[in-house]
């Protein structure tokens, strides 16, 4: 038996890599996309077709368009009503979803790996020929009103909410992709059916297939079945400005009997595909990205504000947030607040130390086979390859990449890309005790709620 | 999913008392070290509650030869993933780690089982009350319908049971706690013969189990753990046919939601399955029961749910629905009620309940894709039953399960006497 010592962290023993699972990707005549990779771990699969179709694409004054058009998608074609689809999923043991995020609109099908050839077929009869029924809409436009209602008896996603306002008025990413109760009431029939018609050509899909299967010959039946018939093609992605910001801002909802104060503080950073994005999830992780952050630390650990504190990166198409998110005891509003700047002025302006950043990427490196386990996370790195245009061998890259970072680039980095001084602040939580604590930060603009 | 393989696995008991579980999958390069400790809030005591989630806290706070904080610090530097939970029943410590670093995983977690004492101070202990205080205001009382369960529970189970107090405990408690209180916990439920170690993952069994031995072999076992004494009841449960329990509580909310609730046998029980398998045709799909009645058809309701809670000690069966705007409470409750009724009574779509049977096995190994997931079923099969064997048994039941089975369930267990019903409605209209 190999002796132990306590006093110390053991070593570790011979390494083994791991490389993100080997893939097919195949153009087809029409522009549709293949992407299909054989995970045989369990006796099931996923099918996903993938439109350029997210709420970046809602025109001005219709927020809410992308996910609600998507969520039509699975409410009835010419043979199948809603519940029927639904029946037909369930029977092949797995389900069937229409969904839009920002970047992307979706159809989906799980299903037990036996069944793959009846699970194609649903998910293109759904995709290709949904008929938008007027009474799911009515229904769907009732369930999303209260929805969005609901919304505001949250005291998170106010604070979410509010920060996008403030970061993008004037742009589709001011508004949740849900929209809002007066744009919602102004969508009809025509508005979604027009939308899916334009985002949804297979021309510009992707179809992505993981799971206990056969790539070539699926791939074949796709080909043949889906990439064949010419289609238009999608309106290409717009260019999203966010608001020209000069100088911190504060914003208070008041919530007068809330426990404790939810903060925001956040500005608008870069898009997915600018090629500093990659080098900044590193300084996001060291920043808020992980439990031994620099934020956690400081705010939960150090100071016992908060159960929590996170910072996130936007990741969009378009120049998404860089926020910090916490609820912190409301005595402590203002101390927290000043703790964050601290944390953001400190690493734009100090070098970080070469175990902190070492620590930060061998995280980054390690957790990539924790997090690429299941066939849905294989099936959301494929996504992400198809959704911003990336490279086959991206994955391989991504991890050298992240590898290849010092602190001078971080430095850099961190210098260009948090701005302090253009920061907005935004606290949900009882005015009368979080007011004084932020006004000793600046002025602060109390804005009713909802 | 005709077959339903058991997940490989070896157990072993070492001289002080630990079981060790290994189960060796060699398909990525990662490892998980799961430790399970059969101590959770129903060993606590009334004005006491609240420890045994404080105590999962302290013991990420640092042991005799790691720093506080250390432990996070260590894990995450290698690549790892590390958490805990607290449960009625149970508390478990995880990390999931590059396969290389199973000596890791091994060092922190005997550190803390063997050496944590001497790291233990009030300074670490302030701290962490505070943090859990956060995280009681944050996802409990400034959460919308955040206060539901505690409230459901408090209603089901009587004075005496275990299950009456909330696991992350009162706020009075949490505030109250002493550092004794926190050392004598440890002394009595943080020792290997109340333990399981189950490490899954890129290992050869022998090596691995050799290594448990020298990590975990030299922690001196502990007294015998103090069993919870469970009220008994005539018929198997709290029954109360003198009071209606029905609570209605008023809180900053858009809409009513109705729970209603039923203590039921314990997981790992035929019943249990049953129960499983009930939520899954109940609310398991846009197909389900509750969701093409409530939501689809009558548009009455948000949502629905249905579940059944993995308590060793009983199961809570939960139904619960949120009322869409301008509907009473008392309509989803009867409607909720009436589906059981219907039930109870025979009426269960063959082709429904095939659907439900399907999705519930999907599920069920759906979630066995995660090495950490794996790690913790064997955990929880060998913690509550003494034996990592049991994935053929489960899957077994969700395939054998009969609709008589599930009318025989509810009209036994799921009696009009039974149900604890709570509304949470807005506060203006209250």
């Amino acid at each position: 038996m190999s002796p132990i010592r306590r006093d110390d962290a053991p070593p570790p023993t011979a390494a083994r890599g791991f490389r993100f699972p080997a893939f097919l990707n195949r153009r087809c005549k029409n522009g549709l996309r293949i992407y299909a990779a054989r995970v045989p771990k369990v006796p099931l699969a996923t099918l996903e077709l993938v439109f350029p179709a997210g709420g970046h694409w809602d025109p001005p004054g219709m927020p809410g368009l992308a996910t609600l058009s998507a969520s039509l998608i699975d409410e009835g074609t010419a043979g199948s009503s809603s519940l029927e689809i639904a029946r037909r999923a369930e029977d092949l043991g797995g389900y069937l979803a229409s969904y839009a995020e920002w970047d992307y609109g979706a159809v989906e099908v799980g299903l037990l790996a036996s069944e793959l050839k009846p699970a194609f077929d649903l998910l293109t009869e759904v995709a290709t020929a949904p008929i938008f029924p007027e009474r799911e809409i009515d229904r769907l436009k009732k369930l999303r009103t209260t929805e969005l209602e609901r919304r505001r008896f949250e005291p998170g996603t106010l604070a979410d909410e509010l920060l996008a306002r403030v970061l993008y008025l004037g742009t589709p990413y001011a508004e949740s992709p849900l929209g809002t109760i007066e744009s919602v009431s102004r969508i009809g029939r025509d508005e979604a059916l027009d939308f899916f018609s334009r985002h949804y050509p297979l021309g510009s899909a992707t179809l992505i297939a993981v799971g206990d299967l056969d790539p070539e010959a699926l791939a074949a039946e796709i080909e043949e079945k889906l990439g064949r018939s010419p289609t238009a093609l999608a309106p290409p992605a717009t260019e999203i400005v966010p608001t020209s910001r000069t100088g911190t801002t504060i914003h208070l909802i008041d919530r007068p009997d809330a426990a404790q104060t939810e903060l925001r503080l956040g500005h608008a950073a870069v898009g997915r595909r600018h090629p500093d994005y990659v080098p900044l999830l590193l300084l996001n992780t060291l920043l808020g990205g992980k439990f031994t952050s620099r934020i956690n630390l400081n705010l939960r650990e150090r100071h016992g504000f908060t159960y929590g504190a996170t910072t996130r990166l936007g990741g969009r198409l378009g120049p998404g947030p860089f926020a910090v998110s916490t609820a912190v005891a409301t005595e402590s509003t203002g101390a927290a607040v000043r703790e964050v700047l601290f944390e953001l002025e400190r690493i734009r302006t100090e070098q970080v130390s070469e175990d902190e950043m070492e620590e930060t990427r061998r995280y980054i490196m390690g957790v990539f086979p924790y997090s690429s386990q299941t066939l849905g996370d294989v099936a959301k790195r494929l996504e992400v390859l198809s959704i911003y245009d990336l490279p086959d061998d991206y994955y391989d890259h991504y991890l050298e990449r992240i590898a290849s970072i010092d602190r001078a680039e971080l430095l850099s980095l961190a210098h260009r890309h948090i701005r302090p001084e253009e920061i907005a602040i935004v606290a949900v939580g009882p005015a009368e005790q979080v007011g004084p604590q932020l006004a000793a930060l600046g002025p602060v603009e109390v804005v009713s709620q909802g | 999913m005709t077959a339903t393989p058991e997940l490989s696995f070896e157990s072993h008991t070492l001289p002080n008392g630990l079981r060790v579980v290994l189960h060796s999958d060699r398909s990525l390069p990662l490892v998980t070290v799961n430790l399970w400790y059969h101590v959770g809030s129903k060993n606590e005591q009334p004005g006491r509650t609240g420890l045994a989630h404080l105590f999962e806290h302290m013991l990420f706070q640092g042991s005799a030869h790691v720093p506080t904080n250390g432990h996070f610090r260590y894990v995450q530097q290698v690549g790892g993933v590390a958490n805990g939970s607290t449960s009625h029943d149970r508390t478990n410590y995880y990390e999931t780690l590059p396969s290389a670093h199973l000596d890791l995983g091994l060092w922190l977690e005997s550190d803390r089982m063997g050496f944590l004492l001497p790291a233990l101070t009030q300074e670490n202990l302030d701290t962490q009350r505070d943090v859990v205080v956060n995280e009681r205001r944050q996802r409990i009382e400034n959460q919308p319908y955040g206060q539901a369960s505690e409230r459901l529970y408090a209603l089901l189970y009587p004075e005496g049971h275990p299950y009456r107090w909330p696991v992350i405990g009162t706020l009075e408690d949490i505030v109250g706690a002493t550092i004794d209180q926190v050392r004598a916990f440890f002394r009595t439920y943080y020792a290997p013969n109340n333990a399981v170690l189950t490490i899954a993952g890129d290992f050869e069994p022998a090596e691995a189990l050799e290594r448990a031995e020298a990590w975990f072999g030299e922690i001196p076992r502990g007294e015998a753990i103090p069993p919870v004494v469970l009220p008994s009841y005539p018929n198997g449960r709290p029954e109360r046919p003198e009071e209606e329990r029905r609570d209605v509580f008023a809180d900053a909310v858009l809409m009513p939601r109705i729970y209603i609730a039923y203590a039921t046998p314990p997981y790992g029980s035929r019943e249990w399955y049953v129960a499983d398998l009930l939520s899954s045709l109940l609310t398991g799909g846009k197909s389900s029961l509750l969701y093409s009645d409530l939501i689809y058809d009558r548009q009455i309701a948000q949502e629905a749910g249905a579940w059944v809670h993995l308590g060793e000690a009983a199961g809570t069966f939960t139904l619960v629905a949120t009322a869409r705007p301008g509907v009473a409470a008392e309509e989803i409750e009867a409607r909720l009620g009436g589906h059981l009724e219907q039930i109870a009574a025979g009426r269960i779509d063959a082709q429904a309940l095939e659907r439900a049977r399907k999705r519930a096995l999907t599920d069920y190994f759906g979630n066995l894709q995660r090495l950490d997931m794996r790690a913790d079923l064997l955990a929880r099969l060998t913690t509550y039953f003494g034996d990592p064997g049991g994935v053929a048994r489960e899957s077994e039941a969700y395939s054998t399960i009969s609709a008589e089975e599930i009318s025989h369930f509810v009209a036994t267990w799921c009696r009009p006497v039974d149900r604890a019903s709570l509304w949470i409605v807005p506060k203006d209209a209250a």
